[in-house]
């Protein structure tokens, strides 16, 4: 375990956790898609880490306040390389993507058409809402066996999509009732 | 308010309202316009929905940029830069902090016992926020179609995501959607 661990550091480079980061934030077009390629690279590509742990660091930066993709930098950096791979990842993210669509988007602002900007971008939302829906599925399967994981998940997503309840007012309404549920069933486990 | 010290207003504002942002940053988004377009009157309702399309059309993190453009209109280039930092630096070290704290506990029981009963919740919620978006961009059957083969091929396939982001736009561009 300790040496897989090791393995996993050494093939972190900071280049790499740069140049991961940058990709995932170019491509990530239309909000939510952030999750979507993170998972992609950090999960599937890289095996940096694993299904569990994603949505591990997922549960802590939904907790945290400020743009979550940047969390999901913070948090992977800091596992994978320390401080330094927080600020590899931190600036792979922001720097180069920012540039780029900022001037671009000041340039579009000031030339183009909104029409077929808003038809583009139709496109684009419907599109990364189903990609959002799909890694949320994927991220659910490890859990499948279990009947109260599957139950917490359902009424977060009930209470989402059919309340008009802020989403940090259903986090604290649920999680204190899943994670005493997930202690009594330890116990019994035991 | 304008000039430098709308630029700063704005910036200390940004830097607090990221420090609250619980929950995502989209959860303060209402107050922004509030301040940006009805108090200060720096912008008008239809640039700020603008922006707001044009920062999700564009790659990169999108609310990050369009809290630079806001900057840029207020102030140009160094309140866009301010307020970009505004917004992720002080929640980046909020995360940093928290992240050290909870791999220390790593191995700890009652960690174990947490990531099971939150990730159930965050999974759920992930899914939800995909399923609300999908409400705001559906707005007809073409649409509906699009978010379900979207899905579909995250779950049963592994194709780059943003294949299915390029043909869907450039669907949207030619007015089929």
């Amino acid at each position: 375990m300790a040496d897989e661990d090791r393995s996993r550091v050494e093939r972190a480079s900071l280049s790499a956790l740069f140049v991961g980061f940058l990709k995932v934030a170019l491509w990530s077009v239309g909000g939510g898609g952030g999750i979507v390629f993170a998972r992609r690279l950090v999960v599937e590509q890289r095996r940096w880490i694993g299904d569990d742990e994603f949505a591990d660091i997922l549960s802590l930066c939904q907790f945290m306040p400020g743009p979550n993709m940047v969390g999901i930098a913070v948090c992977i950096g800091s596992r994978l390389r320390g401080p330094a791979g927080v600020f590899a990842g931190v600036a792979g993210f922001t720097v180069i993507p920012l540039t780029i669509s900022f001037s671009f988007g000041t340039w579009l602002l000031r030339n183009t058409d909104l029409a077929l900007l808003q038809g583009i971008l139709s496109g684009v939302s419907a599109a990364s809402a189903g990609l959002l829906i799909g890694t949320g599925l994927r991220l659910l399967t490890p859990q499948r066996d279990r009947p109260t994981a599957l139950c917490f998940a359902a009424l977060a997503f009930g209470g989402l999509v059919f309340t008009k309840l802020p989403l940090l007012a259903i986090l604290l309404g649920l999680a204190p009732l899943s994670v005493t549920i997930a202690a009594m069933a330890g116990e019994r486990t035991k | 308010m304008s000039g430098p010290a709308g630029s700063v207003a704005l910036t200390l504002r940004l830097a607090l309202l990221s420090m609250i942002s619980f929950g995502g940053f989209p959860s303060v988004l209402p107050d922004i316009r509030n301040y940006v377009v009805a108090a200060n009157g720096w912008l008008t309702d239809r640039e700020f929905a603008n922006f707001f399309a044009i920062a999700q059309v564009l790659p990169g993190p999108n609310i990050i940029l369009m809290m630079s453009v806001i900057g840029w209109r207020v102030g140009g280039i160094p309140t866009a830069i301010a307020t970009a930092l505004a917004t992720f630096g002080p929640p980046c070290t909020m995360y940093y902090l928290a992240y050290r704290l909870w791999d220390r506990f790593r191995d700890a029981p009652w960690q174990r016992i947490a990531r099971r009963g939150l990730v159930p919740v965050t999974i759920g919620m992930i899914i939800g926020g995909g399923t609300v978006m999908a409400r705001a961009a559906d707005t007809n059957w073409q649409s509906v179609i699009v978010t379900i083969i979207a899905a579909a091929l995250v779950v049963r396939v592994r194709v780059n995501p943003l294949w299915v982001l390029v043909a869907a736009g450039t669907a949207g561009g030619l007015g089929l959607l």
